[in-house]
């Protein structure tokens, strides 16, 4: 074989050095407290909070590939995320007896409906302008709530649908003790989401490196020139859309296992979820799909404490009436916070980190 | 003068485009055999860039056809034809600014390779993509560069890299607009080389566009005229360089011959 080349030597050493390198400690660290957490802090509100960060760092992740990937912005995740839970409701709410095939049923129906529509609204703004594509998806995704809200027969209307897990994932269902935690039905519902979570997640990042996700980053970057290598761009476009959606889905299914309940405003709500998810992708940072984790986290545990803080702040510093206002206008704060980091940020939070750890290097 | 060989690569029939009132390119009737090289050559503003815009589908034509082969790709979109054998560098440098130098060359490597759609694997698992770019590097004097970001290059050296794209496509036929305008003088022996090396092995068509007069008179097999977007002369470099015409038109307006 000829010498080999300095791209080639490049690779080798980074190779080398992949399990050695602080983010792959960290990444590592970041699973064990995953896998931890029911047995460091049993808690329901910790234990909740857990999944709530998983679930919502592979939900960004997936609206990722659309507005980091694939320069798309959408205002339907939120709806993509409500159809997913709504399929799973049917299968073992609504419409079926809990049981393993309807569960999984349930995934397979979201998961093709999801796909059909992100197909469809592909091809039906695409072509036009991208900009197209922002305004179609609020307009269906406002839809979606009317119709979930209107068709009370078929959807259960502001009611919504309660979901009955299967066999050992049941709320009922305990297997004893292990090292002082009771395993029950919970608990391993939880695994199973946190599995299904870390598939989802690396199945993300598998299709970022992949030859076509190379194609969308050769197109985020220059479309004409794409084109003339003789990429048909919109097909890479649809495709890499249609992904995004799938998972959110996916992960909206996921969700309505955990939460046991689904509606309208918590499943498909444009402003509860769409949002959300918008401000934690461009503060945890966009292109990554690592900085889902990181803007989820920051969000939940922040959501989660505040009422707690708020406690805390009147019953320690019953005078501090600036520290009073910030908490309780804290969307407020919020909002403040993204417009700044949009600003000086705009990597994000992972993005800045890592151009912070490229220039000391 | 082009009964040489009977196997047109692309034939124009009064390919027209109107900006508004003004008709850039007008009624040409162009004729590109296959295995030759043509030039076109003309004032600026002839229509000369346009006339590339036309053929190879960035713009549509007001009126028309364009064959390629025989077969009529005038409603074909850009990248469709791109996947028939049309590769093109452009005037005006078109590269990824933010991908490195060797992701340019590769992600082009990879699109002749019909590799793209792959969602599965990584990216790195096609090595032999990434050895490709990178003598496709060392063909144009790049591969030094090749962990930079493609806007951190000079203007020189993204002109070359624009060539080691289009040699990634290794297309049927290649689409010159001006390869080593804004090259310093260092860096244009590398490019000509390239350029007649492709065209000696006679299995290429190629149409280049080019000031440099020397350049064209030693490589062209036929030159054609362009001017206010009409083709005024077709022909041998010799007929052409002679014609009272062309001299009138073009040699004698202050082009330089370097
Ligand atoms: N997209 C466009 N819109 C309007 N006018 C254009 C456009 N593209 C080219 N032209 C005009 O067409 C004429 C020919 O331009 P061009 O083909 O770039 O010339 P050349 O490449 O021979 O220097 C110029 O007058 C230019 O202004
Ligand atoms: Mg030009």
């Amino acid at each position: 074989m000829a010498e080999a080349t300095p791209v080639q030597i490049f690779h080798m050493e980074e190779k080398r050095r992949q399990y050695r390198s602080g983010g792959f400690f960290l990444k590592v660290g970041l699973l064990a407290l995953f896998v931890l957490v029911p047995f460091l802090f049993p808690s329901f509100k910790t234990v909740d909070l857990a999944m709530q960060i998983i679930m919502f760092a592979t939900l960004v992740a997936s609206f990722d590939i659309l507005l980091g990937y694939t320069g798309i912005l959408s205002f339907g995740h939120g709806m993509f995320f409500g159809i997913g839970a709504y399929c799973v409701a049917f299968l073992v709410g609504k419409y079926g007896t809990p049981s393993y095939a309807n569960l999984a049923l349930g995934f397979v129906i979201a998961a093709l409906v999801a796909s059909v529509l992100a197909i469809v609204i592909s091809f039906l703004s695409l072509r036009v302008k991208a900009i197209f594509f922002a305004m179609i998806t609020l307009a269906i995704a406002e839809l979606a709530i009317v119709l979930a809200t209107k068709l009370s027969g078929f959807t259960g209307g502001e009611d919504g649908i309660s979901l009955n897990m299967p066999g050992i994932l049941a709320v009922s269902f305990s297997a004893g003790n292990f090292l002082g935690l009771e395993i029950t039905g919970r608990i391993l519902t939880y695994y199973f989401i946190l599995l299904a979570c870390l598939g989802l997640f690396l199945a993300m990042l598998r299709f970022t490196h992949s030859p076509l996700g190379r194609v969308l980053q050769a197109i985020r970057d220059n479309v004409e020139r794409a084109e003339a290598l003789g990429y048909k761009t919109f097909i890479f476009q649809a495709i890499s859309i249609t992904f995004g959606c799938v998972v959110a889905a996916l992960v909206g299914g996921l969700y309505g296992m955990w939460v046991g309940y689904v509606n309208p405003e918590s499943c498909l709500g444009v402003l509860s979820i769409m949002l959300a998810i918008l401000l934690m992708c461009i503060i945890g940072g966009m292109g990554t799909l690592y900085g889902g984790i990181v803007g989820a986290a920051f969000f939940m545990i922040t959501e989660t404490f505040l009422p707690d803080l708020q406690h805390l702040a009147k019953d320690f510093f019953p005078s501090a009436v600036f520290l009073h206002n910030v908490l309780e206008r804290w969307h407020l704060v919020l909002g403040v916070l993204f417009i700044l980091v949009v600003i000086f940020f705009p990597k994000g939070i992972i993005g800045s980190v890592r151009e912070f750890i490229d220039r000391r290097k | 003068m082009t009964k040489k060989h009977p196997f047109p690569a692309i034939e124009t029939k009064d390919l027209t485009i109107r900006f508004g009132g003004h008709v850039a390119v007008d009624h040409v009737n162009l004729r590109i055999d296959s295995f030759f090289l043509k030039s076109i050559i003309g004032p600026n503003g002839a229509g000369k860039t346009t006339l590339f815009n036309l053929i190879t589908g960035q713009y549509q034509p007001s009126e028309g056809r364009i064959l390629l082969k025989g077969k009529d790709i005038t409603k074909l979109g850009v990248a469709a034809r791109t996947r028939l054998g049309m590769g093109r560098s452009f005037q005006l440098t078109n590269i990824f600014p933010l991908l490195t130098v060797l992701e340019n060359v590769r992600v082009a490597i990879q699109a002749r390779k019909g590799l793209g759609l792959n969602f599965w694997r990584n990216y790195l698992h096609f090595s032999e993509l990434e050895d490709e770019a990178y003598h496709i590097l060392e063909q144009v004097l790049l591969e030094e560069q090749w962990a930079k970001a493609a806007i951190n290059l000079t203007h020189g050296e993204q002109r070359k890299l624009e060539i080691a794209i289009l040699l990634s496509l290794d297309p049927e036929i290649l689409f010159l607009d001006e390869p080593t305008a804004g090259m310093s003088q260092e860096e244009v022996p590398a490019i000509l080389e390239i350029l007649q090396r492709i065209k000696d092995a006679r299995d290429r068509t190629m149409l280049l566009v080019e000031h440099k007069m020397d350049l064209i008179m030693s490589l062209s097999d036929t030159i054609a005229v362009l001017q206010d977007g009409r083709l005024i002369a077709d022909g041998e470099p010799e007929e052409i360089y002679k014609s009272e015409a062309v001299q009138a038109a073009y040699l004698g307006g202050g082009v330089k011959s370097e």
